[in-house]
Protein backbone atom coordinates (compact mmCIF):
# COMPACT_ATOMS: atom_id res chain seq x y z
CA UNK A 1 0.00 0.00 0.00
CA UNK A 2 3.19 1.85 0.52
CA UNK A 3 4.12 1.61 -2.96
CA UNK A 4 1.04 2.98 -4.42
CA UNK A 5 0.62 5.66 -2.05
CA UNK A 6 4.16 6.83 -2.93
CA UNK A 7 3.45 6.82 -6.55
CA UNK A 8 0.56 8.88 -6.36
CA UNK A 9 2.40 11.27 -5.42
CA UNK A 10 5.19 10.71 -8.14
CA UNK A 11 2.56 11.28 -10.16
CA UNK A 12 1.32 14.49 -9.15
CA UNK A 13 5.00 16.08 -9.83
CA UNK A 14 4.63 19.33 -11.87
CA UNK A 15 0.59 19.20 -11.37
CA UNK A 16 0.63 22.49 -9.38
CA UNK A 17 -2.07 20.87 -6.94
CA UNK A 18 -0.58 22.80 -3.91
CA UNK A 19 -0.75 25.89 -6.37
CA UNK A 20 -4.51 25.53 -7.33
CA UNK A 21 -5.09 25.24 -3.23
CA UNK A 22 -3.43 28.47 -2.87
CA UNK A 23 -5.07 30.44 -5.54
CA UNK A 24 -8.58 29.03 -3.69
CA UNK A 25 -7.48 29.96 0.03
CA UNK A 26 -6.07 33.12 -1.47
CA UNK A 27 -9.37 34.19 -2.70
CA UNK A 28 -11.11 32.88 0.13
CA UNK A 29 -8.97 34.73 2.63
CA UNK A 30 -9.11 38.10 0.23
CA UNK A 31 -12.95 37.94 0.41
CA UNK A 32 -13.49 36.86 4.47
CA UNK A 33 -10.49 40.21 4.62
CA UNK A 34 -12.85 42.30 2.36
CA UNK A 35 -15.81 41.57 4.65
CA UNK A 36 -13.60 42.19 7.68
CA UNK A 37 -13.02 45.49 6.79
CA UNK A 38 -16.62 46.73 6.85
CA UNK A 39 -16.75 44.92 10.23
CA UNK A 40 -17.79 47.35 13.47
CA UNK A 41 -16.69 46.85 16.93
CA UNK A 42 -20.41 44.78 18.03
CA UNK A 43 -20.11 42.21 15.23
CA UNK A 44 -15.79 41.72 15.69
CA UNK A 45 -17.06 41.38 19.40
CA UNK A 46 -18.18 37.85 18.30
CA UNK A 47 -15.95 37.66 15.00
CA UNK A 48 -15.51 34.01 15.11
CA UNK A 49 -19.21 33.53 14.93
CA UNK A 50 -19.45 36.18 12.20
CA UNK A 51 -16.61 35.00 9.98
CA UNK A 52 -17.47 30.89 10.45
CA UNK A 53 -21.04 32.17 9.02
CA UNK A 54 -19.47 33.55 6.34
CA UNK A 55 -17.10 30.88 5.72
CA UNK A 56 -19.55 28.18 5.26
CA UNK A 57 -21.19 30.50 2.51
CA UNK A 58 -18.02 31.07 0.79
CA UNK A 59 -17.08 27.25 0.83
CA UNK A 60 -20.36 26.25 -0.31
CA UNK A 61 -19.73 28.11 -3.37
CA UNK A 62 -15.91 27.73 -3.83
CA UNK A 63 -15.21 24.18 -3.16
CA UNK A 64 -17.61 22.77 -5.49
CA UNK A 65 -15.46 24.61 -8.39
CA UNK A 66 -12.07 23.42 -6.09
CA UNK A 67 -13.26 19.78 -6.08
CA UNK A 68 -14.00 19.45 -9.50
CA UNK A 69 -10.75 20.78 -10.32
CA UNK A 70 -8.73 18.98 -7.83
CA UNK A 71 -10.57 15.53 -8.94
CA UNK A 72 -9.30 16.51 -12.80
CA UNK A 73 -5.53 17.11 -11.82
CA UNK A 74 -5.70 13.95 -9.85
CA UNK A 75 -7.74 11.27 -12.28
CA UNK A 76 -7.67 12.94 -15.94
CA UNK A 77 -3.87 12.24 -15.96
CA UNK A 78 -4.67 8.33 -16.13
CA UNK A 79 -6.91 9.20 -18.64
CA UNK A 80 -5.04 11.46 -21.31
CA UNK A 81 -2.16 9.29 -20.98
CA UNK A 82 -3.86 5.63 -21.03
CA UNK A 83 -2.28 4.64 -18.23
CA UNK A 84 -4.95 2.29 -16.54
CA UNK A 85 -3.99 -0.18 -19.22
CA UNK A 86 -0.26 -0.56 -17.95
CA UNK A 87 -0.90 0.43 -14.03
CA UNK A 88 -3.57 -2.12 -14.20
CA UNK A 89 -1.28 -4.31 -14.54
CA UNK A 90 0.48 -3.88 -11.62
CA UNK A 91 -1.65 -2.56 -8.88
CA UNK A 92 -5.33 -3.37 -8.19
CA UNK A 93 -7.70 -1.20 -9.16
CA UNK A 94 -10.36 -0.80 -6.72
CA UNK A 95 -6.45 0.59 -4.67
CA UNK A 96 -5.71 2.89 -7.49
CA UNK A 97 -9.07 4.37 -6.50
CA UNK A 98 -8.19 4.54 -3.18
CA UNK A 99 -5.32 6.17 -3.64
CA UNK A 100 -6.88 8.76 -5.78
CA UNK A 101 -9.56 9.31 -3.04
CA UNK A 102 -6.84 9.47 -0.11
CA UNK A 103 -4.88 11.98 -1.95
CA UNK A 104 -7.67 14.19 -3.18
CA UNK A 105 -9.37 14.06 0.72
CA UNK A 106 -5.74 14.63 2.54
CA UNK A 107 -5.42 17.94 0.22
CA UNK A 108 -9.18 18.44 0.89
CA UNK A 109 -8.31 18.22 4.62
CA UNK A 110 -5.36 20.24 4.91
CA UNK A 111 -7.27 23.08 2.62
CA UNK A 112 -9.88 23.32 5.25
CA UNK A 113 -7.38 22.96 7.73
CA UNK A 114 -5.44 25.76 6.29
CA UNK A 115 -8.71 28.04 6.40
CA UNK A 116 -9.08 27.56 10.37
CA UNK A 117 -5.43 28.38 10.61
CA UNK A 118 -5.96 31.44 8.88
CA UNK A 119 -9.18 32.07 10.84
CA UNK A 120 -7.39 31.65 14.21
CA UNK A 121 -4.78 34.56 12.65
CA UNK A 122 -7.39 36.88 11.33
CA UNK A 123 -8.91 36.54 14.74
CA UNK A 124 -5.86 37.64 16.57
CA UNK A 125 -4.51 40.37 13.93
CA UNK A 126 -8.91 42.17 14.17
CA UNK A 127 -8.81 41.23 17.71
CA UNK A 128 -12.13 39.31 18.20
CA UNK A 129 -13.75 39.64 21.18
CA UNK A 130 -14.47 35.22 21.99
CA UNK A 131 -11.94 32.73 21.50
CA UNK A 132 -12.59 29.81 19.23
CA UNK A 133 -14.64 27.70 20.49
CA UNK A 134 -13.27 23.52 19.73
CA UNK A 135 -17.21 22.70 19.03
CA UNK A 136 -16.98 25.63 16.09
CA UNK A 137 -13.96 23.83 15.04
CA UNK A 138 -15.53 20.24 15.16
CA UNK A 139 -18.66 21.47 13.26
CA UNK A 140 -17.16 23.21 10.57
CA UNK A 141 -15.09 20.42 9.71
CA UNK A 142 -17.61 17.87 9.55
CA UNK A 143 -19.77 20.32 7.21
CA UNK A 144 -17.02 20.64 4.87
CA UNK A 145 -14.77 17.68 5.24
CA UNK A 146 -17.96 15.17 4.79
CA UNK A 147 -20.34 16.71 2.17
CA UNK A 148 -16.99 17.82 0.33
CA UNK A 149 -15.88 14.16 0.46
CA UNK A 150 -19.37 13.10 -1.17
CA UNK A 151 -18.66 15.84 -3.95
CA UNK A 152 -15.16 14.89 -4.55
CA UNK A 153 -16.40 11.23 -5.29
CA UNK A 154 -18.48 12.59 -7.81
CA UNK A 155 -16.24 14.48 -9.24
CA UNK A 156 -13.72 11.32 -9.16
CA UNK A 157 -16.42 9.29 -10.96
CA UNK A 158 -16.97 11.57 -13.68
CA UNK A 159 -12.95 12.68 -14.16
CA UNK A 160 -12.25 8.93 -15.01
CA UNK A 161 -15.51 9.01 -16.86
CA UNK A 162 -15.17 11.51 -19.35
CA UNK A 163 -11.85 12.44 -21.30
CA UNK A 164 -12.77 16.11 -22.24
CA UNK A 165 -12.46 17.49 -18.51
CA UNK A 166 -14.71 20.45 -19.49
CA UNK A 167 -17.82 17.96 -18.41
CA UNK A 168 -16.56 17.68 -14.87
CA UNK A 169 -15.53 20.87 -14.32
CA UNK A 170 -19.23 22.37 -15.79
CA UNK A 171 -20.47 19.77 -13.01
CA UNK A 172 -18.48 21.75 -10.24
CA UNK A 173 -19.45 25.09 -11.51
CA UNK A 174 -22.97 23.82 -11.87
CA UNK A 175 -22.43 22.31 -7.78
CA UNK A 176 -21.39 25.95 -6.67
CA UNK A 177 -24.34 27.69 -7.79
CA UNK A 178 -27.19 25.15 -6.58
CA UNK A 179 -25.20 25.29 -3.34
CA UNK A 180 -25.46 28.98 -3.24
CA UNK A 181 -29.35 28.75 -4.06
CA UNK A 182 -29.46 26.49 -1.27
CA UNK A 183 -28.88 28.91 1.37
CA UNK A 184 -32.01 30.67 0.45
CA UNK A 185 -34.25 27.75 1.23
CA UNK A 186 -35.12 26.82 5.08
CA UNK A 187 -34.20 23.23 6.48
CA UNK A 188 -37.51 21.93 5.65
CA UNK A 189 -36.87 22.74 1.79
CA UNK A 190 -36.55 19.54 -0.20
CA UNK A 191 -34.27 21.63 -2.68
CA UNK A 192 -31.58 21.35 0.46
CA UNK A 193 -31.83 17.28 0.88
CA UNK A 194 -32.00 16.63 -2.88
CA UNK A 195 -28.84 17.99 -4.14
CA UNK A 196 -25.56 17.09 -2.32
CA UNK A 197 -24.26 20.76 -2.86
CA UNK A 198 -27.07 22.12 -0.59
CA UNK A 199 -25.87 19.65 2.02
CA UNK A 200 -23.57 22.25 3.07
CA UNK A 201 -26.16 24.46 3.93
CA UNK A 202 -28.32 21.53 5.92
CA UNK A 203 -24.90 21.16 8.17
CA UNK A 204 -24.97 24.89 8.99
CA UNK A 205 -24.07 25.72 12.87
CA UNK A 206 -24.50 29.10 13.24
CA UNK A 207 -27.65 31.33 12.60
CA UNK A 208 -28.23 35.07 12.56
CA UNK A 209 -31.00 37.65 13.10
CA UNK A 210 -30.68 40.75 11.27
CA UNK A 211 -32.41 43.75 12.80
CA UNK A 212 -33.33 46.08 10.12
CA UNK A 213 -33.52 48.91 12.38
CA UNK A 214 -30.32 49.22 14.09
CA UNK A 215 -28.78 47.02 10.78
CA UNK A 216 -26.72 44.93 12.97
CA UNK A 217 -26.75 41.04 12.76
CA UNK A 218 -26.75 39.08 15.75
CA UNK A 219 -25.00 35.44 15.51
CA UNK A 220 -26.34 32.62 17.54
CA UNK A 221 -25.31 28.84 17.96
CA UNK A 222 -27.48 26.15 15.94
CA UNK A 223 -26.85 22.27 16.56
CA UNK A 224 -26.46 20.96 13.00
CA UNK A 225 -29.35 18.27 11.80
CA UNK A 226 -28.17 15.23 12.72
CA UNK A 227 -30.67 13.42 10.05
CA UNK A 228 -28.56 15.81 7.88
CA UNK A 229 -25.54 14.14 8.53
CA UNK A 230 -26.25 10.70 8.47
CA UNK A 231 -27.77 10.96 4.96
CA UNK A 232 -24.26 12.98 4.09
CA UNK A 233 -22.54 9.98 5.87
CA UNK A 234 -24.86 7.28 4.30
CA UNK A 235 -23.89 9.13 0.36
CA UNK A 236 -20.50 9.31 1.45
CA UNK A 237 -20.04 5.22 2.39
CA UNK A 238 -22.52 4.42 -0.37
CA UNK A 239 -20.94 6.79 -3.05
CA UNK A 240 -17.24 5.15 -2.28
CA UNK A 241 -18.81 1.37 -2.31
CA UNK A 242 -20.61 2.53 -5.28
CA UNK A 243 -17.68 4.61 -7.31
CA UNK A 244 -15.28 2.26 -6.31
CA UNK A 245 -17.53 -1.09 -7.87
CA UNK A 246 -18.17 0.88 -10.47
CA UNK A 247 -14.05 1.77 -11.51
CA UNK A 248 -13.33 -1.80 -10.78
CA UNK A 249 -15.87 -3.35 -13.16
CA UNK A 250 -15.13 -0.99 -16.37
CA UNK A 251 -12.92 -2.59 -18.84
CA UNK A 252 -10.12 -0.71 -20.22
CA UNK B 1 6.81 -29.01 -25.03
CA UNK B 2 6.96 -26.37 -22.31
CA UNK B 3 4.18 -23.25 -22.33
CA UNK B 4 4.83 -19.84 -21.36
CA UNK B 5 1.00 -18.81 -22.32
CA UNK B 6 -1.74 -21.38 -22.69
CA UNK B 7 -4.83 -20.63 -23.31
CA UNK B 8 -8.07 -23.32 -23.28
CA UNK B 9 -11.54 -22.27 -25.13
CA UNK B 10 -10.90 -18.56 -23.75
CA UNK B 11 -14.19 -16.28 -24.92
CA UNK B 12 -15.14 -13.13 -24.85
CA UNK B 13 -18.70 -11.73 -25.40
CA UNK B 14 -20.07 -8.15 -25.54
CA UNK B 15 -24.12 -8.43 -25.56
CA UNK B 16 -24.51 -11.68 -26.72
CA UNK B 17 -21.83 -11.39 -29.60
CA UNK B 18 -19.20 -13.32 -29.40
CA UNK B 19 -15.71 -11.31 -30.20
CA UNK B 20 -13.40 -14.03 -28.92
CA UNK B 21 -14.54 -17.58 -29.38
CA UNK B 22 -12.68 -20.87 -27.65
CA UNK B 23 -8.91 -19.80 -28.47
CA UNK B 24 -6.56 -22.49 -27.57
CA UNK B 25 -3.15 -20.40 -27.25
CA UNK B 26 0.19 -22.40 -26.95
CA UNK B 27 2.98 -19.78 -26.96
CA UNK B 28 6.32 -21.51 -26.73
CA UNK B 29 9.13 -20.31 -24.08
CA UNK B 30 11.82 -18.12 -25.35
CA UNK B 31 10.50 -17.29 -28.80
CA UNK B 32 8.79 -14.48 -30.75
CA UNK B 33 4.82 -15.44 -31.11
CA UNK B 34 3.24 -13.80 -33.95
CA UNK B 35 -0.06 -13.28 -32.90
CA UNK B 36 -1.39 -12.18 -36.71
CA UNK B 37 -4.79 -11.39 -37.85
CA UNK B 38 -7.19 -8.49 -39.51
CA UNK B 39 -8.13 -5.43 -37.77
CA UNK B 40 -11.65 -5.90 -35.53
CA UNK B 41 -10.33 -9.76 -35.22
CA UNK B 42 -10.30 -10.35 -32.13
CA UNK B 43 -6.27 -9.76 -30.87
CA UNK B 44 -5.96 -7.23 -28.43
CA UNK B 45 -9.30 -8.63 -26.55
CA UNK B 46 -7.48 -11.49 -26.23
CA UNK B 47 -4.06 -9.92 -24.97
CA UNK B 48 -6.18 -7.65 -22.52
CA UNK B 49 -7.74 -11.04 -20.87
CA UNK B 50 -4.50 -12.60 -20.52
CA UNK B 51 -3.69 -9.41 -18.55
CA UNK B 52 -7.03 -9.37 -16.50
CA UNK B 53 -7.72 -6.03 -17.78
CA UNK B 54 -11.26 -7.43 -19.47
CA UNK B 55 -13.14 -10.51 -17.71
CA UNK B 56 -13.13 -13.16 -20.08
CA UNK B 57 -16.44 -15.08 -20.39
CA UNK B 58 -15.24 -18.56 -20.90
CA UNK B 59 -11.92 -20.42 -20.52
CA UNK B 60 -8.94 -20.76 -18.61
CA UNK B 61 -5.43 -19.00 -18.75
CA UNK B 62 -1.86 -19.86 -17.66
CA UNK B 63 1.06 -18.45 -17.30
CA UNK B 64 4.01 -19.78 -16.54
CA UNK B 65 2.12 -22.84 -15.58
CA UNK B 66 0.12 -20.56 -12.94
CA UNK B 67 -3.60 -20.73 -13.96
CA UNK B 68 -4.68 -17.08 -13.91
CA UNK B 69 -7.32 -15.24 -11.41
CA UNK B 70 -8.44 -12.64 -10.01
CA UNK B 71 -6.78 -13.35 -6.99
CA UNK B 72 -3.04 -14.21 -8.30
CA UNK B 73 -3.62 -11.71 -11.73
CA UNK B 74 -0.53 -9.13 -9.86
CA UNK B 75 1.71 -11.99 -8.30
CA UNK B 76 1.82 -13.30 -11.95
CA UNK B 77 2.03 -10.40 -14.18
CA UNK B 78 4.73 -9.29 -12.05
CA UNK B 79 6.86 -11.51 -14.53
CA UNK B 80 5.00 -9.73 -17.32
CA UNK B 81 5.90 -6.63 -19.01
CA UNK B 82 2.63 -5.45 -21.48
CA UNK B 83 2.41 -2.57 -24.04
CA UNK B 84 -1.32 -2.03 -24.71
CA UNK B 85 -2.50 -0.27 -28.25
CA UNK B 86 -1.45 3.19 -27.81
CA UNK B 87 1.41 3.83 -25.87
CA UNK B 88 0.78 4.54 -21.80
CA UNK B 89 2.51 7.41 -20.23
CA UNK B 90 2.21 10.85 -18.29
CA UNK B 91 2.68 13.04 -20.09
CA UNK B 92 3.79 16.00 -17.57
CA UNK B 93 6.25 13.51 -16.57
CA UNK B 94 9.99 13.19 -18.01
CA UNK B 95 10.62 9.96 -19.30
CA UNK B 96 13.28 8.85 -16.11
CA UNK B 97 10.34 9.95 -13.92
CA UNK B 98 7.90 7.62 -15.98
CA UNK B 99 9.97 4.81 -15.38
CA UNK B 100 10.74 5.22 -12.28
CA UNK B 101 6.62 4.69 -11.03
CA UNK B 102 6.65 1.75 -12.66
CA UNK B 103 10.07 0.43 -11.44
CA UNK B 104 8.33 1.69 -7.97
CA UNK B 105 5.60 -0.73 -8.57
CA UNK B 106 7.34 -3.66 -9.52
CA UNK B 107 9.34 -3.29 -6.89
CA UNK B 108 12.72 -3.48 -9.38
CA UNK B 109 15.89 -1.78 -8.18
CA UNK B 110 17.03 1.74 -9.50
CA UNK B 111 19.80 0.71 -11.77
CA UNK B 112 17.51 -1.30 -14.05
CA UNK B 113 15.78 2.31 -15.13
CA UNK B 114 19.15 2.81 -16.76
CA UNK B 115 19.40 -0.52 -18.16
CA UNK B 116 16.12 -0.07 -20.06
CA UNK B 117 16.56 3.08 -21.14
CA UNK B 118 20.09 2.12 -23.23
CA UNK B 119 18.15 -1.05 -24.12
CA UNK B 120 15.72 1.14 -26.39
CA UNK B 121 18.30 3.79 -26.51
CA UNK B 122 16.52 6.64 -25.10
CA UNK B 123 19.38 7.77 -22.40
CA UNK B 124 19.45 10.98 -24.18
CA UNK B 125 16.24 12.26 -24.06
CA UNK B 126 15.20 10.52 -20.31
CA UNK B 127 14.79 13.90 -18.90
CA UNK B 128 12.58 15.20 -21.70
CA UNK B 129 9.04 15.65 -21.11
CA UNK B 130 7.19 12.14 -22.36
CA UNK B 131 3.99 14.41 -23.66
CA UNK B 132 7.24 16.05 -26.22
CA UNK B 133 8.24 13.26 -27.59
CA UNK B 134 7.43 11.60 -30.71
CA UNK B 135 5.12 8.32 -31.31
CA UNK B 136 8.30 6.12 -31.85
CA UNK B 137 9.98 8.01 -28.80
CA UNK B 138 6.50 7.36 -26.73
CA UNK B 139 6.28 3.71 -27.79
CA UNK B 140 9.94 3.24 -27.13
CA UNK B 141 9.46 4.35 -23.34
CA UNK B 142 6.59 1.93 -23.31
CA UNK B 143 8.67 -0.91 -24.51
CA UNK B 144 11.20 0.32 -21.61
CA UNK B 145 8.39 0.53 -18.83
CA UNK B 146 7.41 -3.16 -20.28
CA UNK B 147 11.13 -4.30 -19.65
CA UNK B 148 11.43 -3.37 -16.33
CA UNK B 149 12.11 -6.12 -13.94
CA UNK B 150 13.11 -8.57 -16.43
CA UNK B 151 10.04 -10.05 -17.23
CA UNK B 152 9.92 -13.72 -18.67
CA UNK B 153 6.97 -12.55 -20.87
CA UNK B 154 6.80 -9.53 -23.10
CA UNK B 155 3.01 -9.05 -24.52
CA UNK B 156 3.41 -6.28 -27.19
CA UNK B 157 -0.13 -5.33 -29.43
CA UNK B 158 1.36 -3.76 -32.56
CA UNK B 159 4.36 -2.04 -31.10
CA UNK B 160 5.20 -0.37 -34.41
CA UNK B 161 1.82 1.23 -34.94
CA UNK B 162 1.98 4.82 -36.38
CA UNK B 163 5.71 4.65 -36.20
CA UNK B 164 8.37 5.31 -39.68
CA UNK B 165 10.06 2.82 -41.57
CA UNK B 166 13.29 3.81 -39.23
CA UNK B 167 11.01 3.25 -36.14
CA UNK B 168 9.74 0.39 -37.23
CA UNK B 169 13.33 -1.12 -38.03
CA UNK B 170 14.41 -0.45 -34.64
CA UNK B 171 11.52 -1.96 -32.75
CA UNK B 172 11.90 -4.83 -34.44
CA UNK B 173 15.15 -5.73 -34.00
CA UNK B 174 14.23 -5.11 -30.66
CA UNK B 175 12.20 -7.66 -29.92
CA UNK B 176 14.20 -10.01 -32.71
CA UNK B 177 17.20 -9.80 -29.71
CA UNK B 178 15.01 -10.50 -26.85
CA UNK B 179 14.47 -14.10 -26.91
CA UNK B 180 18.01 -14.59 -28.06
CA UNK B 181 19.62 -12.16 -25.14
CA UNK B 182 17.46 -12.07 -22.34
CA UNK B 183 15.60 -15.37 -22.70
CA UNK B 184 12.40 -13.33 -22.76
CA UNK B 185 9.34 -14.60 -24.64
CA UNK B 186 7.55 -12.09 -26.99
CA UNK B 187 3.97 -12.20 -27.56
CA UNK B 188 3.61 -9.68 -30.29
CA UNK B 189 0.68 -8.79 -32.72
CA UNK B 190 -0.01 -7.05 -35.81
CA UNK B 191 -2.14 -7.07 -38.56
CA UNK B 192 0.94 -6.90 -40.65
CA UNK B 193 2.44 -10.36 -42.14
CA UNK B 194 5.54 -8.63 -43.41
CA UNK B 195 6.61 -7.15 -39.95
CA UNK B 196 5.44 -11.20 -38.92
CA UNK B 197 7.71 -12.73 -41.11
CA UNK B 198 10.52 -11.29 -39.74
CA UNK B 199 9.93 -11.29 -36.85
CA UNK B 200 8.09 -14.34 -35.35
CA UNK B 201 9.42 -17.77 -34.53
CA UNK B 202 5.67 -18.88 -34.48
CA UNK B 203 2.30 -17.70 -35.59
CA UNK B 204 -1.27 -17.35 -34.10
CA UNK B 205 -3.65 -16.35 -36.94
CA UNK B 206 -7.01 -15.07 -35.28
CA UNK B 207 -9.98 -14.02 -37.15
CA UNK B 208 -13.66 -13.51 -36.40
CA UNK B 209 -12.27 -14.16 -32.72
CA UNK B 210 -11.24 -17.90 -33.99
CA UNK B 211 -7.64 -19.02 -33.42
CA UNK B 212 -7.74 -20.43 -37.34
CA UNK B 213 -4.30 -21.13 -37.96
CA UNK B 214 -1.43 -21.88 -35.00
CA UNK B 215 2.17 -23.21 -35.69
CA UNK B 216 5.67 -22.64 -36.57
CA UNK B 217 6.42 -19.79 -38.99
CA UNK B 218 8.04 -22.56 -41.46
CA UNK B 219 4.49 -24.11 -41.15
CA UNK B 220 2.87 -21.18 -42.59
CA UNK B 221 5.49 -21.51 -44.90
CA UNK B 222 4.61 -24.89 -45.80
CA UNK B 223 1.05 -23.68 -47.19
CA UNK B 224 2.91 -22.06 -49.71
CA UNK B 225 3.53 -25.26 -51.55
CA UNK B 226 4.31 -24.72 -55.28
CA UNK B 227 1.88 -24.96 -57.78
CA UNK B 228 2.93 -25.16 -61.74
CA UNK B 229 1.24 -23.31 -64.45
CA UNK B 230 0.98 -24.63 -67.73
CA UNK B 231 1.47 -22.48 -71.07
CA UNK B 232 -0.08 -24.72 -73.58
CA UNK B 233 -1.18 -23.76 -77.31
CA UNK B 234 -4.69 -26.13 -77.05
CA UNK B 235 -6.08 -26.40 -73.31
CA UNK B 236 -8.83 -29.08 -74.56
CA UNK B 237 -6.43 -31.18 -75.44
CA UNK B 238 -4.02 -30.57 -72.44
CA UNK B 239 -7.12 -31.23 -70.55
CA UNK B 240 -7.64 -34.40 -71.29
CA UNK B 241 -4.32 -35.12 -71.33
CA UNK B 242 -4.24 -34.41 -67.74
CA UNK B 243 -7.57 -36.23 -67.17
CA UNK B 244 -5.56 -39.67 -68.43
CA UNK B 245 -3.15 -38.96 -66.32
CA UNK B 246 -5.47 -38.48 -63.04
CA UNK B 247 -3.38 -34.67 -62.71
CA UNK B 248 -5.97 -31.86 -61.04
CA UNK B 249 -6.08 -29.11 -63.79
CA UNK B 250 -7.62 -25.95 -63.23
CA UNK B 251 -8.01 -23.01 -66.01
CA UNK B 252 -7.17 -19.94 -65.80
CA UNK B 253 -6.69 -16.67 -67.72
CA UNK B 254 -2.95 -17.71 -67.50
CA UNK B 255 -2.85 -21.20 -68.39
CA UNK B 256 -3.91 -24.24 -66.63
CA UNK B 257 -3.09 -24.70 -63.13
CA UNK B 258 -1.32 -28.00 -61.28
CA UNK B 259 -0.76 -28.61 -58.27
CA UNK B 260 2.84 -29.26 -57.03
CA UNK B 261 4.25 -32.58 -59.09
CA UNK B 262 7.57 -34.12 -58.64
CA UNK B 263 10.58 -33.38 -60.89
CA UNK B 264 9.69 -36.94 -62.27
CA UNK B 265 6.25 -36.40 -62.88
CA UNK B 266 7.03 -33.16 -64.13
CA UNK B 267 8.98 -34.67 -66.78
CA UNK B 268 6.75 -37.35 -67.74
CA UNK B 269 3.73 -35.01 -67.94
CA UNK B 270 5.74 -32.57 -70.09
CA UNK B 271 6.45 -35.40 -72.23
CA UNK B 272 2.68 -36.33 -72.70
CA UNK B 273 1.90 -32.96 -73.53
CA UNK B 274 4.07 -32.43 -76.32
CA UNK B 275 3.42 -35.56 -78.02
CA UNK B 276 -0.48 -35.50 -77.24
CA UNK B 277 -0.84 -32.16 -79.09
CA UNK B 278 -1.55 -30.02 -76.56
CA UNK B 279 1.46 -27.52 -77.65
CA UNK B 280 3.44 -26.94 -74.50
CA UNK B 281 5.10 -23.81 -74.95
CA UNK B 282 6.16 -22.81 -70.93
CA UNK B 283 6.14 -24.40 -67.48
CA UNK B 284 5.93 -22.37 -64.97
CA UNK B 285 6.42 -22.67 -61.05
CA UNK B 286 3.90 -20.53 -58.66
CA UNK B 287 4.63 -19.96 -54.95
CA UNK B 288 2.21 -18.70 -53.07
CA UNK B 289 2.99 -15.54 -51.24
CA UNK B 290 2.24 -15.66 -47.50
CA UNK B 291 -0.17 -12.60 -48.17
CA UNK B 292 -1.96 -15.25 -50.02
CA UNK B 293 -2.13 -18.01 -47.37
CA UNK B 294 -3.24 -15.00 -44.78
CA UNK B 295 -6.10 -14.11 -47.18
CA UNK B 296 -6.88 -17.60 -47.69
CA UNK B 297 -6.65 -18.47 -44.23
CA UNK B 298 -8.56 -15.79 -43.09
CA UNK B 299 -10.93 -14.62 -46.31
CA UNK B 300 -11.81 -18.28 -46.92
CA UNK B 301 -11.50 -20.40 -44.07
CA UNK B 302 -12.77 -23.85 -45.74
CA UNK B 303 -10.20 -23.87 -47.62
CA UNK B 304 -7.81 -24.75 -44.64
Amino acid sequence: MLREWKTEWMKLRRRKVGLLLLAFLGFTFAWCSWILSDAGVEELMDGYRWIFSNLSIINTILLPTLLAMLASRLCDMEIKGNTLKLICTMEKKGRLFDMKFLTGGLYLVLYVSAELLLLFVSGSVYGFGEPMQPRHVLYFLVQNVTVSLVIYLLQMMLSFRFENQIIPLAAGLFGSFIGLFSWFFPDTSLFRWIFVWGHYSLLHFIGNNWDEATRISTFYDVEPSRAALCLVLVLLAGGYLAGRHLFVRKEI
Amino acid sequence: MEYIVETKGLSKSYGGKQVVKDVDLKVPDACVYGFMGPNGAGKSTTLKMLLGLIRSTGGQAWIDGKEMNPKNRLEILRETGSLIESPSYYGHLTGRENLEIVRTLKKTPEKEVDQVLKLVRMERQQNKKAREYSLGMKQRLGLAAALLGRPRLLILDEPTNGLDPSGIQEIRELICELPKRMGITVLVSSHLLSEMDQMADYVGIINHGQLIFQDKLDALHEHSKSKLLLRVMNRTAALKILESRQVEGKMTEEGILLPGLSDDRTADLAAALSAGGAGLYRIEERQKSLEDIFLSLTGRRGSL
